[in-house]
């Protein structure tokens, strides 16, 4: 059985479609992405899971449970970061993590105080002055301090320092090896990468792809910007027989996909004066998708 | 019910309870004060040269007997718009304030239902207005007591005061079902202040009396008659009976609203 199950889910807004016919399966001890720009549809189904809202059409089930009409026996093994950071004012940190714990019947704040730890994060004060950083870890620490057995993070990273972002990847691996199963909404692609064993693509309220990240990183291309020394060695350059395109007098990119073992060759022959790798942005990446979504229907 | 969360709004309110009571103390301490058998001619000349502004705020038929005064002062206006002005500040935070800012994700993210959060808050609202009523209403007694020592019509005073709690309880049930049902704080607020005082003042209207006084078939504070509650009329049971039905059901209907509603957290 799926730990978390989509069946056909669509949400109509009048005439609007938020998701159309979503379908998304999501073993256990999985970590699983879920990438899209803003907009696209993510927070809405993932407010589906959490039952926040009535699907116009499908289903959403988690451990086999019906996320409409399970509630609350559902949060009883999921943990939930909500992508708005919204807390009660007028509380410190720890109060609200102290809070949060009572409602969920938690008397057992070790795993809290772990977090706290490891997150860097001094409660004490007083939530409304937080930065958004600190209050994105005070989030984090509630939906992990009960030890979830499924957790669903909304845009998990943002708000928080680099730092703290690539302690966050290190804790959601550790989460992994736990066998905690995650479902993660990210428009990042780089901590998506780092942490999912698959990952599924939402444009305009609808899945484009679900593919694992394995092949995802296949199909990732690289572009390199050159600058050549003289007009006359980018115009030489063109000829060679690679994916080119010219945006300046000495100025090119070059897209490539897989072995840059050719393009290093190649460039041997040129006098360049800079070299730069521009890594790939999800647009890109969506550039593909729309591209062979296109060629399909 | 959830009594981590009940516990959590006694000490968010707690301050906001104790301005509302001491300013509604003050005032009756400081009327029940004022009454002296013989003075309230002064205040009959006072309504006599402004007799429409005084009756639209229910200040009209002043009587001699210190209950009729109380109900004159305090129950036309005081005891109507300060726990109005409570109970629309506090059934907006109790369920669109967390709605609003967003913070309801995680009351409801945790293992109770959307029916057992809502059910809470609005018990919550019910006891604070009802303990609201009950210290006034022990404070006018203790006070006319001391000052006044037997004057008072205590069981006349006490219907009086069950009819004021039914009225607040149906007026609460409105904002409650406001404050469940709006997209966000603002028209929530809109509507829950707005109704209640645009009632009031068709309330003040009918009380000019002429052919304004139809007017009072379209205000709930017709449903409040301090004389007939005094006097413990027959038609005052009904209307505290159409008080508590309307208050039931604008309860139940925001619970079953605010547990079928979509909710963008």
């Amino acid at each position: 059985m799926a730990m978390i199950e989509v069946n056909n889910l669509t949400k109509k807004f009048g005439d609007f479609y938020s998701v159309q016919n979503v379908d998304l399966q999501i073993e256990k001890g999985e970590v699983f992405g879920f990438l899209g720009p803003n907009g696209a549809g993510k927070s809405t189904t993932i407010r589906h899971l959490l039952g926040f809202l009535q699907p116009t059409e499908g289903q959403c089930f988690i451990k086999g449970l019906d996320c409409r009409k399970s509630t609350a026996e559902i949060q009883k093994f999921v943990g939930y970061l909500p992508g708005e950071i919204a807390f009660i004012d007028k509380m410190t940190g720890l109060q609200f993590i102290k809070f949060i714990a009572q409602m969920r019947g938690l008397k057992d704040l070790t795993r809290a105080h772990e977090l706290m730890q490891y997150f860097e994060l001094n409660a004490t004060g007083f939530i409304k002055k937080m930065s958004k950083g600190m209050k994105q870890k005070v989030g984090l620490i509630c939906a992990f301090m009960h030890n979830p057995e499924i957790v669903i993070l909304d845009e998990p990273t943002s708000g928080l320092d680099p730092l703290i972002q690539t302690k966050f990847i290190d804790f959601i691996l550790a989460e992994k090896e736990k066998g905690t199963t995650i479902f993660m909404s990210s428009h990042m692609i780089e901590e998506i990468e780092k942490t999912c064993d698959r990952v599924a693509i939402l444009n305009a309220g609808k899945i484009v792809a679900t593919e694992t990240i394995a092949d995802l990183k296949k199909r990732k291309s690289k572009k390199f910007l050159i600058e050549f020394q003289s007009e006359q060695e980018l115009s030489r350059f063109l000829e060679e027989p690679l994916n080119i395109e010219q945006i300046g007098p000495t100025k090119a990119i070059i897209k490539v996909q897989g072995n840059v073992q050719t393009l290093l060759h190649t460039l041997a022959n040129y006098k360049m004066n800079d070299l730069d790798i521009i890594s790939q942005s999800l647009e890109d990446i969506f550039m593909h998708y729309y591209e062979r979504g296109g060629t399909e229907s | 019910m959830n009594f981590t969360l009940l516990k959590h709004e006694v000490r968010a309110t707690v301050k906001l309870f104790c301005i509302i009571l001491a300013v509604l103390m003050l005032y009756i301490i400081s009327i029940v004060y004022m009454y002296n058998p013989e003075m309230s001619n002064t205040l009959n000349k006072l309504t006599e040269t402004m007799p429409e502004l005084m009756s639209a705020f229910g200040m009209s038929n002043m009587g001699n007997s210190l209950i009729e005064f109380l109900s004159t002062y305090l129950y036309g206006f005081l005891l109507l718009v300060l726990p109005l002005v409570f109970i629309i500040m506090l059934a907006n935070k109790l369920m669109m304030g967390y709605i609003d800012n967003g913070s309801m994700a995680y009351l409801i993210a945790t293992p109770n239902t959307r029916f057992k959060i809502v059910f809470t808050q609005a018990f919550f609202l019910v006891a604070s207005i009802f303990i609201l009523l009950s210290v006034t209403t022990l404070i006018a007694i203790i006070f006319s007591g001391v000052l006044f020592p037997n004057e008072l019509d205590l069981s006349a005073f006490l219907t009086l005061n069950i009819g004021l709690f039914f009225l607040h309880f149906a007026i609460s049930g409105y904002c409650f079902l406001v404050s469940c049902s709006s997209k966000d704080l603002r028209t929530s607020y809109a509507y829950s202040a707005g109704i209640p005082i645009l009632f009031y003042l068709i309330q003040a209207l009918s009380n000019m009396g002429g052919s304004l006084e139809k007017l009072k078939y379209f205000t709930i504070y017709s449903l409040f008659a301090p004389e007939k509650l005094m006097t413990q009329d027959s038609s005052s049971i009904w209307m505290l009976g159409a008080l508590f039905l309307i208050g039931l059901l604008c309860y139940m209907l925001a619970i079953r609203v605010f547990v079928k509603r979509d909710l963008y957290l």
